[in-house]
């Protein structure tokens, strides 16, 4: 190999990204180059050597900038723009496409199902998507009793696929909103209890939530939760957190915006 | 604290990836940029940091970069990797940080210079002079060589990347992460050896 295509490889090389005949192709060549050997010297010193410079971390500033101006964006704009139409005959969207291609599918299945003499299937067809729906929730139990907080997530999320979960489901993120110890899975829980918000008990338990949360991610989901809502009962309940002062100045900020919106 | 925020929708239904949460963003959930600055606001403050030696600078570069973010939403297509977009903004947002502050230069000549030093608060370093050395070695090299280095070495961005994000081919970044490399090599080491105050 040439000393320009060796040095080509001394990237990779330092990165621990080539593969291991690369590096046997390096290791070969600089055996017999002895500046490519100097070459490789030199530059995996300095690139050791810069591992040396400590990351900083940002002024709070930066994050009371970013939330005012996130929130200021969001009073200009319109709470959740609906699409244009338009919008969705486009491939740029991978919904679309794959909305597209599913409707292709159904309407291949469908062909069939009538060419057969179908029609009779109604009920069975009811029942069999019972038993999906049943599944996946059992499936999401499951997960949102694991140990790992990923396998929570996704138990979160398979409860996302359900369309009209049992009363244990909607338990169960409750639960895990109030006191998972993964603040991503609280998080992924409130999120999916969106879809759910017309059930029974959502808003009640998530206002509940909001005086167990510490977690300013946390707050901010559930606060926003209850906004979009207009969940009149939460006001109390930001109004202790406020005055409780416990609160980061960001979420403080948006407890108060958020008090103002929902008394409006 | 580079982790990859970016697993799959196969891989993962976990947390949200980066892409899901701009799609999001993109489709009116604004709120959903706030877990993006959570993930990137560190990452970006380094980035800024290290090219312009600016504390101060850094933190209104990356306010920059979140409200370009909104501004350009609607342009989001989700067909690359979020960080490579992001870091085309921020990299924008710099691009236009230099000119403004040195108006009367073309920019090929702002690329040439080394950062204008802020009195750098000492606390961070001052205990370590190979630190200390790095940092000025580093400050030393023009724009173009400490920025490719810093999002090879900090951002931890693979060279395709980078190539996307600067618009080249991976060979050419190859040849000039060598070629900064070797540039600050040299650089340290007369610095270290008091050549260069």
């Amino acid at each position: 190999m040439t000393c320009e295509k060796t040095q080509e490889k001394f990237a990779d090389y330092l990165t621990g990204d080539l593969d291991e005949t690369g590096r046997g192709e390096v290791r070969k060549h600089i055996l017999d180059c002895a500046a490519c050997r100097e070459d490789l010297e030199d530059l995996t010193v300095v690139w050791a050597k810069l591992g040396v410079l400590p990351e900083e971390q940002p002024g709070s500033a930066v994050r009371s900038r970013f939330y005012a101006m996130l929130e200021d964006y969001k009073a200009v704009q319109p709470s959740r723009p609906k699409s244009q139409w338009t919008d969705w005959f486009t491939f740029r969207r991978p919904a679309f496409a794959a909305s597209f291609s599913a409707a292709l599918l159904l309407l291949g299945i469908g062909a069939g199902w009538l060419m057969t003499g179908g029609g009779q299937g109604g009920p069975r067809y009811a029942s069999l998507s019972r038993e999906v729906q049943d599944m996946r929730q059992q499936v999401a139990l499951s997960l949102l009793s694991k140990p790992s907080a990923s396998d929570r997530i996704q138990g979160v999320s398979y409860s996302t696929e359900v369309k009209n979960p049992s009363d244990t489901t909607l338990a169960a993120l409750f639960k895990a909103v109030d006191s998972d110890p993964n603040p991503n899975v609280r998080l992924a829980a409130v999120d999916a209890l969106y879809l759910f918000r017309d059930r029974p008990g959502v808003h009640e338990s998530l206002v509940k939530s909001l005086s167990v949360q510490s977690y300013p991610l946390v707050q901010v989901a559930l606060i926003d939760f209850l906004v979009e809502v207009r969940e009149t009962r939460a006001v109390e309940a930001l109004k202790k957190l406020i005055e409780a002062g416990e609160l980061t100045p960001e979420v403080k900020k948006r407890a108060e915006q958020g008090l103002k919106q929902i008394t409006l | 604290m580079n982790a990859d925020h970016s697993r799959t929708k196969k891989t993962g239904r976990m947390s949200p990836t980066d892409n899901e949460l701009m799609e999001a963003v993109r489709d009116g959930r604004v709120e959903k940029l706030a877990v993006l600055f959570e993930r990137y606001q560190t990452m970006l403050y380094n980035f800024f940091l290290r090219l312009t030696g600016n504390r101060a600078a850094s933190e209104d570069l990356v306010q920059e970069v979140f409200v370009r973010v909104l501004k350009y939403r609607a342009g989001y297509l989700g067909d690359s990797r979020f960080n490579v977009w992001l870091f085309q903004i921020a990299r924008n947002a710099h691009i236009d940080h230099l000119r403004k502050q040195k108006p009367a230069l073309s920019l090929d000549e702002q690329f040439a210079e080394a950062p204008s030093h802020e009195p750098r608060p000492e606390a961070a370093y001052e205990n370590d002079r190979e630190a200390e050395l790095v940092r000025r070695a580093l400050d030393r090299l023009p724009v173009q060589k400490r920025e490719i280095l810093v999002l090879f070495r900090f951002q931890n961005l693979k060279l395709r990347e980078i190539a996307e994000l600067m618009g080249v081919q991976v060979g050419t970044v190859k040849a000039q992460v060598h070629r900064a490399l070797k540039d600050l090599s040299r650089i340290y080491l007369e610095l270290q050896g008091g050549d260069v105050s």
